[in-house]
């Protein structure tokens, strides 16, 4: 216990002399905090819009005013040469194109057939669907006031119907991309203190040659990793709870479940990310090695955890992989946990999942520690 | 009585044989030294006594202890000194020394008392609470040194522990290793300098992973027919 005890002080003492390890725990995870949320987000906010118009009728004139009211829409004039409008979109200028064909209001009046063309840059796809979306959508909504304003209908039928579809979205009801991506990189940071930090100090002692001195006093290696491991799960820990923070502040996120559950299982994945810190650490010869494995496997949990892209949407194989992958069980018990307010019972699964898959990283990066080298 | 016996003690890296069937016998407050040039196996052959690298073949007894199935209860007994310094730069020199004393397990009312006598002696005391990377080598040497028999092992393992140092701070370590010594503490040292050999109570030459000469100083001098140990490495080297 002594023994234990002292390894805790000389890992304290160690992290807090070392200001450049002490600045990647914790200002170098914060900043990305405050800066990451506000990058990686799918909503537009921003569309940048053009109009060929051929007809210059008062109809063409109310719908493009009718983009002057939208939040998203920039709109970057009239124009009336099509070569133009192109040379725009090719050079980023504008996202969307909307073009009146000639006669487009005499067409209407007459209940002739008429179309316009809406053209979007597809280069980001996601924004050129969303685009396209909202075109049509204040398009449509324009064509609808037209209609009965103009039409006279002859019988109920031609009524248009009253139907008004109403959405509520559960469990993230602004449809706020944040709600989800803000926990989700308080999984990568407690992934990365866990992982990364634990890796490159015990790979550092190694280097410099001082894991040496440790290993020909008669010192057992399941102490000596846990006197590593201690501090670095009090840091990960207090990093969790800092963020938790922060996302309540700053983004103004609340944790709708229990926050000691939270807690709870927050440090069973620690434990599971600070063996496989030891372990990477135990196979590798210098940190950049050590470094090259963790961002390998970084990388393969993240994009497979569900924090980008719905696991849903994924093939099987992959699926198979997350049952190996500790992040995704993870990343799963803190969206149920922050976002819907689940109870143990429905993160039952995940967290005995997680406790196993600790119990086995853990006993391996033991085993993996050779104090005699071969 | 031996404190240390090595009977045709081997290491294989591969194909290459760091240490080729090296035997001899090291008495209970002897100064034994171990020369050679670089890559001559005497790092390895240390590592092998101190319990940090398992002999491909071949047996070693240290403080009555067997290398291969008692690494720990030797570990226990003895001291060791690495060629690259490796205590912590960035704790303080008493931080180092209250890491290792607690590690060995001196119990807390004994360890402060030790280390402070310790540092008198090595006239650190003043230097106590200093990170150890701002100390200047000679005194890195001497505090790995006192770290090193904090514990009083009944042998210290000492890897070139004067290389680098001026001659000063090299006269001031032989004088600890032989207070060290005449505590009845076995002391098993490498060294490149031949001067410091005619310290030792018996010497072994060792070339290309085997022991090509072992004796005292003098008995050395008189089988090669010269006048310093320098010369006997010189002209044996020749060979």
């Amino acid at each position: 216990m002594r023994t234990i005890l002292i390894l805790i002080k000389k890992e304290f003492l160690q992290v807090f002399r070392n200001p450049l390890l002490l600045s990647i725990l914790i200002v170098a995870p914060m900043v990305q905090f405050m800066i990451f949320p506000f990058c990686a987000d799918y909503e537009i906010k921003v569309l940048d819009i053009v109009f060929i118009d051929h007809d210059g009728s008062s109809v063409t004139q109310d719908i493009i005013h009718s983009f002057d009211a939208s939040d998203i829409f920039v709109p970057h004039g009239i124009i009336h040469n099509k070569k133009e409008a192109n040379r725009m979109l090719k050079h980023d200028k504008v996202d969307i194109i909307v073009e009146f064909p000639n006669h487009f209001e005499q067409d209407l009046m007459n209940g002739n057939a008429t179309r316009i063309a809406i053209t979007a840059n597809a280069i980001n796809t996601t924004k050129a669907g969303i685009g396209v979306g909202y075109t049509q959508e204040i398009i449509g909504g324009y064509m609808q006031e037209f209609k009965e304003k103009n039409m006279v209908y002859t019988s109920a039928e031609e009524t248009p119907a009253n139907v008004n579809l109403s959405y509520i979205y559960w469990y993230n009801e602004q449809m706020n991309y944040k709600n989800l991506i803000v926990p989700g990189i308080l999984v990568i940071l407690v992934t990365l203190i866990g992982c990364y930090v634990t890796a490159l100090n015990l790979v550092r002692e190694k280097e410099i040659g001082t894991i040496e001195q440790v290993n020909v006093t008669p010192i057992r290696r399941w102490q000596f990793l846990i006197g590593k491991m201690i501090p670095f799960w009090i840091l990960g820990m207090a990093e969790f709870i800092l963020g938790i923070g922060i996302m309540k502040l700053v983004f103004g996120i609340t944790v709708q479940g229990s926050i000691p559950l939270l807690l709870g299982i927050t440090a069973i994945y620690l434990l599971v990310m600070l063996g496989l810190g030891f372990f990477i650490s135990s196979v590798s010869e210098n940190q950049l090695q050590a470094m090259f494995i963790v961002l390998f496997l970084f990388i393969i949990f993240v994009l497979l955890s569900g924090l980008f892209t719905p696991t849903e949407g994924m093939p099987k194989w992959a699926h198979h992989i997350n049952y190996l992958n500790p992040m995704s069980f993870y990343m799963e018990v803190i969206k149920k946990i922050v976002l819907k307010g689940s109870t143990f019972i429905s993160v039952q699964k995940e967290t005995i999942i997680l406790s196993v898959m600790a119990v086995l990283v853990n006993t391996g990066a033991i085993l993996s520690y050779q104090e005699t080298s071969k | 009585m031996n404190s240390i016996e090595v009977d045709h003690l081997t290491k294989k890296f591969g194909d290459f044989v760091a240490v080729n069937e090296i035997s001899f016998q090291v008495r209970e407050g002897e100064i034994f030294g171990f020369l050679g040039a670089n890559g001559a196996g005497k790092t390895t052959a240390i590592k092998m006594m101190s319990g940090l690298l398992q002999p491909t073949s071949g047996k070693a007894i240290v403080a009555g202890y067997d290398v291969t199935t008692q690494a720990k209860l030797i570990k226990r007994n003895i001291g060791y000194m690495s060629q690259r310094f490796s205590l912590y730069n960035d704790l303080t020199v008493f931080e180092n020394m209250q890491l290792f004393g607690t590690i060995y397990k001196i119990p807390r009312t004994e360890l402060k008392q030790r280390i402070m006598d310790s540092l008198a002696a090595l006239e650190l005391t003043k230097q106590a609470n200093l990170l150890v990377n701002s100390i200047p080598l000679g005194w890195k040497q001497k505090l790995a040194f006192a770290t090193a028999i904090l514990h009083k092992p009944k042998i210290v393992f000492l890897d070139e522990p004067t290389s680098g140092v001026d001659p000063i701070v090299r006269r001031e370590f032989w004088n600890l290793i032989y207070q060290t010594a005449s505590t009845g503490v076995t002391i098993l040292v490498t060294t490149h300098y031949m001067d410091e050999a005619e310290y030792c109570h018996r010497i072994s030459i060792m070339a290309d992973g085997n022991i090509r000469l072992l004796g005292t100083p003098e008995e050395l001098k008189q089988q090669v027919g010269v006048s310093t140990i320098n010369d006997v490495f010189v002209e044996y080297v020749k060979h």
